[in-house]
C-alpha cells in the first residue's frame, strides 16, 4: 500500500509556517493570496479557502484583489516553499524509508512492513491504516502543517486521490475505479489543450474519461491519452522514485522591505531557528556549526544616498571592518558568521543567545534584505558524567559568557608583533610547533574537550630552555624521569610587552652596556647573551634575532629585562621584563 | 525589652562570676540563661573555605595558600608595558617584582584541578612562560583586553578618559571579570592589572571592590587582582605584596647565564586577625634556563 501525503493551498501554508502557532491559526481563518508573477503586474497564484469565499480567484491582478476587504496579500517565497517541503519529507521520513517528492506540496510513502508501525492489538487492516492515517496527520500537525492523506494500493491512485477528495482517504485495494470515478478530471496533471479538448467532448469525470474504449482513445490522444485514462481507472503501476531525506538544514527569508532594526531581524531568526530545531528534533540530530548569512541592500542604499554620504558610509564600513575583524570575510553586499560550537546542541535558545549577542555588536553597512541560516547535522552529544573530570563550567553557558565577554574585548585581531595570525581575544592559548619566539595562537576554550595535562614539552616552549640548558647538566630540568612535570620551586616569569619596545642599546664591545628604557639610559649590571636564532629563512617571512637577558640598573632595585637585535631591521628591541 | 534588659544583666553576672565564684553556681547561671536564650552559648564555628596551593612552599606556610570564596591582592612594581608620557604623580617602577611567576605558579597549581580564568587588562601574558611553569593551557581562559591598540588608545592614557569606542582596558577587565562571576564554574579568575597606571586603577570606586568581594564570598572560587598597589582594603582577604631581594652585582651572573634571584613575599593582610608586625617570606625562583 502507498500513502500519499498531500498539502493543500501549499504556496499559502508554505508562507504561514515561519510565522508563531497562534498567529498562524489565527491568519489561516482568514483570507490570503499568494501573488507572483512580474513586479510590475503580480497576479494571484495561490489562495486560501477563505479568500476563495471571499471570491478571490487564481489569475487575479493584485488590484483587484485588493478589492476584497482584510485579504492579505503575500509575495511567493521558493524558499519557503522549499522549506514547507523539506519539512514535509522529513515528517515523512518518519514513517517510512521509501518515499517520493512527488509534486510541490506532496510525498508518497510506500507502507509497505510498517503495519507493525500503526497497528494495536493485531487489529484489522483496515483499522490499521484508519490509524496510520490519524497517526501520519497529527505528526504533520505538529511540524505546523495541515494535510490530507490518501492510502491506495497504487502511488498514483493514493496521490490522485489526496488532491481531489476533502477528506482522507483508503482506497482498497482493487476499487480504485469506482472510488476515483467522481473526481474531476482537472485532477489530472493535464495540459490546458489537453484539458480544453476532453472539456469539449463532454468528458468531466474519471468515471467517464475511464469509460472510453482504450482503442479510440489511442488513436486520438496518443500515448498521453492512453495514460491518463490508467490514471483515471486507477491502473497504472510504477515503482517509486525514492528519496533521501533531505540533509540541509537551511532556512532563509526574505524581506518585502529591507529593514534597518535588530528587533525585526530577531524576530525572524528565532522563527526560523526554531524550525530548523524543529526538524533536528524530528530527525534526531543535533547541529554543532551555525552559519548567518545576511544579505545587505547596498546598492539600492547607495543610490539613495548622496555622494558625500556614501563616502561617508564607504568609510565607516572600512573602520568598522578593521574593529571587527570578520575571519570569515565581509564581501560587498552579503554578511556571514559562522559559529562552531564545542558540542552539538538542538537549543534554540542557546543558538539565538549567540547570534544575539554577535549581532548586537555588529554594525550592518546597508539595511538587511535578506536572511539565511544553515546549520551542518551531526550526532547528538551523549552526556555523561566524569566523576574525575574537573569542575568546569556548563558547556552551553560558557559559550554564551564567551560571546558576551567578546563583545567587550572584541573578536578576534592579528598580532604581527609576534608573528600569531589573527590571533583571537578569548580562548586557551596554544603553543605553535616553532622556534620564533612568541609564537602561539588563540584556540577557542572549551570545557567539554577536556584534555589531561601535556607530559612532553613543545619544541617551542624550550626555545630557551633547551638551548640554554645545554649549559646546565639537566636538558629538561623542568620533567622528571617519567616525563611529569614537577614544579618544586617557581619559575621566572616573563611579562611580554605587545608591541615589543623599540628601544636603543650602547654596546660595550658586543655587550650591552647602556640601554634605552622609557626615554632614560639605563646601566646594565649584567647580561647574558648573545643568544643567537633565526628561522623561515626559505621564504618571505625571515627572522633572525640576538638576544641578550640584561639586568638594568634602576631606582627602585634591578630590573631584569629580555632585549633583542633584530638583525634584518638592524634594530633593537625590549621584548618583555623578567617578573 | 524588658527580658532582654534581665537577660543582658544575667550574662554580665555570669561572665563575672565564671571568673570568681565555683563552677557549680557557674554552671546553674548558665542554664537558667539558656532557658530564656536558648542560643546563648551556642558555638558556631568559623566556616573554613578551602584554598589553592601557590606551589611556592614558603607562602603556602605562610598563608595557607590562596583562599577560596574571597578576594586576593598581589601587589607589586610592575614596569609599564608601553611607551607612554611619563607624569609626575604616576608610580611606575622599571625593577622586577615576582609577582607574575606568583601569579604562574598559582596558575599551575590551580589549572590541575580546575578550569582557570586569566583577565590580562595590558595583553603581557607569555603563554611559553606559563607552559613551562606547568600551566594546563587548554584549562586556561586567557582573555586579552588590552589588545585593541593605537592612537586613540594612546590618546586614552594621555588624557585618561576613553576616546575610542571601545572601553578602556581597565573597564574591560572589570565587565569580564563580572561576567566571569556571574557565569561560575571557574575556580580561579586571576585579573592581571599590574600594567594599568596607578593613576588609572586608583579611581576604581571603593563600592566596585565591596561588589566583588560579596559575590566571590557565595562562589568556591578564588579572585585573584594582580596590581602595583593594595586598593581594595578590607575587601580583600589576603593581600600579598612582593619585591625583588638585591642580588650582590658580583652574583648576577652563573656562568654566561643570568643567575637566579631572589623574592620577597609581605603578608600585608591575612585571612587571621591582622598581625601588629607584617609577615616575610624569601625564597628564590628558578630561571626558565636553568
Amino acid at each position: 500500500m502507498f500513502a500519499c501525503i498531500h498539502i493543500p493551498d501549499f504556496s499559502v501554508q508554505a508562507s504561514l509556517l515561519p510565522e508563531p502557532a497562534e498567529r498562524r491559526a489565527t491568519l489561516s481563518r482568514s483570507p490570503i493570496a499568494i501573488l507572483d508573477g512580474p513586479a510590475n503586474l503580480p497576479r494571484v497564484f495561490a489562495t486560501n479557502p477563505a479568500a476563495r469565499r471571499d471570491g478571490i480567484q487564481i489569475g487575479m491582478t493584485k488590484l483587484q484583489a485588493e478589492i476584497c476587504a482584510g485579504i492579505e496579500l503575500r509575495k511567493r517565497s521558493l524558499a519557503e516553499e522549499e522549506s514547507a517541503q523539506a519539512a514535509l519529507l522529513d515528517c515523512a521520513a518518519t514513517f517510512s524509508p521509501r518515499m517520493e517528492s512527488t509534486a510541490p506540496g506532496a510525498a508518497i510513502l510506500d507502507l509497505a512492513g510498517t503495519e507493525k508501525l500503526f497497528s494495536r492489538n493485531h487489529a484489522r487492516s483496515e483499522n490499521v491504516w484508519q490509524r496510520a492515517t490519524q497517526i501520519i496527520t497529527a505528526k504533520t500537525a505538529a511540524t505546523g502543517l495541515h494535510v490530507r492523506i490518501a492510502i491506495a494500493a497504487n502511488p498514483d491512485a493514493a496521490f490522485l486521490a489526496a488532491r481531489g477528495f476533502l477528506d482522507n482517504t483508503i482506497i482498497p485495494a482493487g476499487d480504485e475505479a469506482r472510488r476515483l470515478a467522481p473526481l474531476p478530471v482537472k485532477t489530472l496533471p493535464l495540459a490546458p489543450t489537453m484539458l480544453e479538448t476532453l472539456a469539449g467532448w463532454g468528458i468531466r469525470t474519471f468515471q467517464s474519461l475511464a469509460a472510453l474504449p482504450t482503442v479510440a482513445v489511442v488513436e486520438r490522444l496518443g500515448q498521453e491519452g492512453l495514460y491518463i485514462q490508467k490514471l483515471a481507472r486507477g491502473a497504472l503501476v510504477r515503482p517509486l522514485l525514492t528519496c533521501e531525506p533531505n540533509g540541509d538544514f537551511t532556512a532563509s527569508f526574505e524581506f518585502d522591505d529591507p529593514v534597518e532594526t535588530l528587533e525585526s531581524i530577531f524576530f525572524i531568526l528565532s522563527r526560523l531557528l526554531q524550525n530548523l530545531c524543529s526538524r533536528l528534533l524530528a530527525t534526531a540530530q543535533a547541529t554543532s556549526e551555525l552559519r548567518l548569512t545576511v544579505g545587505l541592500n547596498v546598492r539600492q542604499f547607495a543610490a539613495l544616498c548622496g555622494r558625500e554620504e556614501r563616502e561617508r558610509q564607504r568609510a565607516r564600513r572600512e573602520s568598522a571592518a578593521a574593529i571587527l575583524s570578520e575571519p570569515s570575510g565581509e564581501s560587498k553586499d552579503l554578511f556571514e558568521h559562522v559559529w562552531k560550537l564545542p558540542f552539538p546542541t538542538q537549543d534554540k535558545n542557546l543558538l539565538f543567545s549567540l547570534i544575539r549577542l554577535h549581532l548586537e555588536q555588529t554594525t550592518f553597512s546597508a539595511p538587511v534584505r535578506s536572511l539565511c541560516l544553515e546549520m551542518i547535522p551531526v550526532k547528538p552529544r551523549v552526556a555523561q558524567g566524569d566523576l574525575f573530570t574537573p569542575p568546569s563550567p556548563e558547556a552551553e553557558q560558557l559559550e554564551i559568557t564567551l560571546e558576551r565577554i567578546r563583545g567587550v574585548v572584541g573578536a578576534a585581531g592579528s598580532d604581527s608583533a609576534t608573528g600569531s595570525d589573527s590571533a583571537a581575544c578569548v580562548g586557551s592559548p596554544r603553543l605553535l610547533d616553532t622556534h620564533k619566539p612568541g609564537s602561539f595562537t588563540v584556540q577557542n576554550f572549551s570545557s567539554v574537550q577536556d584534555v589531561q595535562r601535556q607530559c612532553h614539552p613543545e619544541r617551542s616552549r624550550t626555545t630557551h630552555a633547551v638551548r640554554r640548558s645545554a649549559e646546565s647538566k639537566d636538558p629538561y630540568p623542568f620533567l622528571n624521569l617519567e616525563g611529569v612535570h614537577v614544579s618544586t620551586a617557581s619559575l621566572t616569569a616573563l611579562r611580554l610587552f605587545r608591541p615589543a619596545l623599540e628601544t636603543a642599546v650602547e654596546l660595550d664591545g658586543a655587550k650591552p652596556h647602556f640601554v634605552r628604557l622609557w626615554n632614560r639610559h639605563r646601566r646594565v649590571l649584567a647580561a647574558s647573551g648573545p643568544w643567537s636564532a633565526s628561522g623561515n629563512w626559505w621564504n618571505a617571512d625571515a627572522w633572525t634575532r640576538e638576544e641578550w637577558d640584561v639586568v638594568l640598573q634602576t631606582p627602585a632595585g634591578p630590573g631584569f629585562y629580555r632585549i633583542y637585535r633584530d638583525r634584518l631591521r638592524s634594530q633593537w628591541f625590549v621584548e618583555g621584563v623578567f617578573d | 525589652m524588658a527580658l532582654k534588659g534581665i537577660d543582658k544583666a544575667l550574662l554580665k553576672v555570669y561572665f563575672r562570676r565564671t571568673n570568681s565564684e565555683s563552677t557549680m553556681q557557674a554552671a546553674q547561671l548558665k542554664a537558667q540563661i539558656e532557658q530564656a536564650i536558648p542560643a546563648a552559648f551556642t558555638f558556631y564555628p568559623r566556616v573554613e573555605h578551602g584554598s589553592i596551593p601557590t606551589g611556592i612552599a614558603q607562602i603556602d606556610n605562610a598563608v595557607r595558600g590562596i583562599p577560596l570564596n574571597a578576594m586576593t591582592e598581589i601587589c607589586g612594581h610592575s614596569p609599564r608595558s608601553s611607551e607612554r608620557p611619563r607624569l609626575p604623580f604616576e608610580s611606575g617602577s622599571m625593577a622586577s617584582s615576582g609577582k607574575t611567576s606568583v601569579l604562574i605558579s598559582l596558575l599551575a597549581q590551580a589549572t590541575r584541578t580546575r578550569f582557570c580564568a586569566l583577565v590580562d587588562a595590558t595583553d603581557n601574558f607569555d603563554p611559553a612562560s606559563g607552559q613551562a611553569a606547568g600551566i594546563v593551557l587548554p584549562r586556561l581562559l586567557w582573555v586579552r583586553c588590552g589588545k585593541n591598540r593605537g592612537p586613540q588608545h594612546a590618546r586614552f592614557w594621555r588624557d585618561g578618559v576613553e576616546n575610542s569606542g571601545k572601553l578602556p582596558p581597565l573597564e574591560q577587565s572589570f565587565k569580564v571579570t563580572d561576567i566571569l562571576l556571574q557565569s561560575g564554574g571557574f575556580g580561579l579568575i586571576a585579573v592581571d592589572i599590574s600594567g594599568i597606571p596607578e593613576r588609572v586603577v586608583r579611581r576604581v570606586p571603593l563600592s566596585s571592590w565591596f561588589r566583588f568581594s560579596r559575590v566571590i564570598e557565595r562562589q568556591p572560587a578564588a579572585l585573584v587582582f594582580l596590581s602595583q598597589e593594595p586598593h581594595a582594603t578590607s575587601c580583600a582577604g589576603l593581600v600579598l605584596r612582593a619585591s625583588a631581594a638585591a642580588p650582590a652585582r658580583t652574583n648576577l651572573l652563573n656562568g654566561n647565564l643570568l643567575a637566579p634571584w631572589g623574592l620577597n613575599i609581605e603578608v600585608v593582610r591575612g585571612r587571621d586577625k591582622k598581625p601588629v608586625r607584617s609577615e616575610r617570606a624569601g625564597f628564590s625562583r628558578k630561571t626558565q634556563w636553568a
